[in-house]
């Protein structure tokens, strides 16, 4: 019985170490994936093999275990290098612009086609009227086609 | 619809200048108090300044010039003969300090760098990078100005020249 507790509490203690190994390293390259590698072309953090990315990386590892929050560990990094370093702008300032203006194109863009079809559909509703005497004409030209088949 | 090409167009010149670093030569630290430095120094010049060297205990009340360097780098091998130059002139009013960085288990190709070039201002080996991505590293050559309070005066990004180097000397001092 000893050794069934035994084997019991060493296998859950296991499966706590190997999960928490799993969600620190998950979380490790969710805030890596917002970092922009500072030496690299177009590369977050998570995804760069350069030695800086493996740097803030470890950095990041360290902090989450000390107990820092995300928004801690962002801005540590934005102490050094700025904004420029987040890969998803900030929500504030200029870079508000970065989501605002593609809404307000799209918004902008939308109204154009709403107004562009109401046009057209105005247009197709407004045939004028044809007058008798060219109704006329339309039939007799029509006759003639049927005659000369 | 001119305005919505207007409004894309601006975004698009926005993204393309998030995306270059190259063309971002100032630091977000300006003004600022710059990271403390503790780092090995280069075996060959353990004689003249002991095993560590500090940051801001070293500098002893001086301005600092904290050149980022990496032995591979050739930008960097232009400009060590300069520093050089600026820490023989002006050795006792500025702290002249070399920080091989981005050169992983690269120290001793980091010893003959200095002895190539005859160095005998101060240089760490950061090994790990971590002093260099504490100061907002975006590549090699890199030098910091700093003021004798600790702050950051200015930041060069890329090859240094001796009107430059002349020049951050003279407003550092001033």
């Amino acid at each position: 019985m000893f050794y069934l507790v035994l084997v019991a509490l060493v296998a859950g203690f296991s499966l706590a170490q190997s999960e928490g190994g799993t969600t620190i390293e998950r979380r490790v390259f969710e805030i890596a994936g917002k970092l922009r590698c500072p030496i690299c072309v177009s590369e977050s953090v998570a995804a760069s093999s350069s030695q800086i990315a493996i740097t803030m990386r470890e950095e990041i590892q360290e902090q989450l275990e000390a107990g820092l929050s995300e928004s801690q560990i962002l801005a540590g990094f934005q102490a050094s290098y700025g904004d420029w370093v987040l890969l998803e702008p900030p929500r504030r300032g200029v870079h508000l612009l970065v989501w605002l203006l593609p809404v307000a194109a799209g918004a902008a863009g939308l109204v154009l086609l709403i107004g562009f079809m109401r046009r057209w559909t105005r247009a197709a509703a407004e045939v004028p009227a044809a007058s008798e005497a060219e109704l006329e004409r339309v039939r007799e030209a029509l006759d003639g086609d049927v005659d000369s088949e | 619809m001119a305005v919505v090409i207007a409004a894309l167009g601006l975004l698009f010149l926005f993204g393309l200048r998030r995306g270059s670093p190259d063309r971002i030569i100032t630091s977000n630290m300006l003004g600022q108090p710059v990271p403390a430095i503790e780092l090995p120094v280069h075996s060959n010049l353990l004689t003249q300044y002991g095993s560590t060297f500090s940051l801001p205990a070293d500098a002893a009340g001086r301005p600092v010039i904290i050149n980022f360097w990496a032995e591979w780098c050739e930008p960097c091998r232009v400009e060590a003969p300069l520093l050089q130059d600026i820490w023989e002139a002006y050795g006792d009013e500025v702290l002249v300090l070399g920080v091989q960085t981005l050169d992983r288990g690269r120290q001793a190709a980091g010893r003959s760098f200095i002895n190539e070039f005859g160095l005998t201002f101060p240089n760490v080996f950061d090994g790990d990078s971590r002093s260099g991505r504490a100061y907002g590293l975006f590549g090699v050559p890199e030098t910091f100005f700093v003021n004798a309070d600790g702050t950051l005066h200015e930041k060069h990004a890329g090859i240094l020249t001796a009107e430059l180097l002349e020049r951050a000397v003279g407003a550092l001092l001033n």
